[in-house]
């Protein structure tokens, strides 16, 4: 804490109320002595655990925007189709395909040709869907 | 074997390792016969747009300004198909996009015209914009006409080298021990691709 911190302290609304009733009594009562004396321990006390209390904050909040997030996501749209693009790719045989990507097709609709008129955004694959599992299981 | 999904789930996955270097973004979506009710053309462009917003670090102000909007009603809809196109054009002018479609085919007939409109707009505000489908030849025309656009055309038939890799993996797999020995396990590489190569070429055969 600085030393502008410290210097504070005897602005604060119980110590005012203090010296007031002291003037009064000419006498501080023992409890607020006792208050005194104990007050920079329960100051610390009351950092460290409002310290602890900003990071719970912390962490709420965090919890807060992840599940704002997942719950907007969620929103936009009930479907998941990365879980069936798993599945597919799990059972999926490894360097089986590959070849595609060599192709002259795939090439150049890969790298596109930045809005030319021969540039073509739409490759079209075909296949016999299910002649692969038919013939080899 | 080598199905329009395999190819899909291929091409996205590569799509996708590059794309972390290259900062684009890869949204697909697999149509199936079976769940044609659910894949409306709202949830299924609305699936497009999660996977695009879900990579970004920032949810765009736009989406989440909608978001809080509906919150507020009580009993509250959706997204329109509409309001998410408008998002996706957005966010594809802002960054590389591709979309992959597998199986446009099994996607009902009233639902694909829409599909097909919408990422037509995409295209439209995005000429950059990569979309990459599969289906049956029967569809290709009409994906060309709603994407006003001529597509490239790739046939995926097994390679040589995908039927031995195939058999390769799955002798791998064979729980019978004792029943295959070397030299059968060298007949089937070498009997089995060339049987096969002669089916697909026969299907491939023009009718």
């Amino acid at each position: 804490m600085d030393g502008a911190g410290m210097h504070e302290v005897p602005q604060r609304p119980h110590f005012s109320s203090a010296s007031r009733n002291s003037s009064a009594g000419g006498r501080l009562p023992p409890s607020i002595i006792i208050y005194n004396t104990r007050s920079s321990k329960i100051r610390e006390m009351s950092q460290s655990f409002s310290n602890n209390i900003n990071s719970w904050n912390t962490t709420v909040n965090n919890v807060t925007v992840a599940d704002n997030r997942s719950n907007l996501l969620a929103w936009l749209s009930p479907l998941n189709p990365k879980v069936r693009h798993q599945d597919i790719r799990n059972r999926r045989v490894e360097d089986v395909g590959e070849w595609v990507f060599q192709t002259e097709e795939f090439r150049s609709w890969h790298a596109g040709s930045g809005g030319s008129e021969s540039d073509k955004a739409v490759l079209f694959c075909y296949g016999d869907p299910g002649v692969g599992k038919t013939f080899i299981r | 074997m080598l199905t329009s999904c395999d190819v899909s789930s291929l091409v996205i996955d590569k799509l996708c390792d590059q794309a972390t270097g290259r900062r684009a973004a890869v949204s697909c979506f697999y149509f199936d016969f079976a769940a044609q009710k659910e894949q409306s053309p709202t949830s299924m462009m609305g699936s497009l747009l999660k996977q695009v917003v879900s990579g970004l670090e920032e949810i765009p102000e736009g989406i989440t300004q909608a978001y809080e909007d509906h919150q507020r009603v009580i009993d509250g809809r959706g997204l329109k198909l509409i309001d998410i196109v408008k998002m996706l054009q957005t966010t594809a002018s802002e960054k590389p996009t591709f979309i992959c479609i597998d199986a446009l085919d099994e996607c009902v007939a009233g639902y694909r015209v829409k599909v097909l409109d919408s990422v037509n707009q995409i295209l439209q505000r995005s000429p950059g914009t990569r979309v990459f489908v599969t289906g049956r030849p029967q569809i290709q025309a009409e994906v060309e006409k709603r994407l006003s656009t001529r597509a490239t055309v790739l046939h995926i038939t097994p390679r040589r080298h995908d039927i031995i890799g195939y058999l390769h993996t799955r002798l791998g797999e064979d729980t019978k021990l004792g029943a295959m020995d070397d030299s059968l396990k060298a007949d089937i590489l070498k009997k089995i691709p060339e049987d096969v190569s002669e089916m697909y070429v026969e299907a491939s055969t023009p009718e």
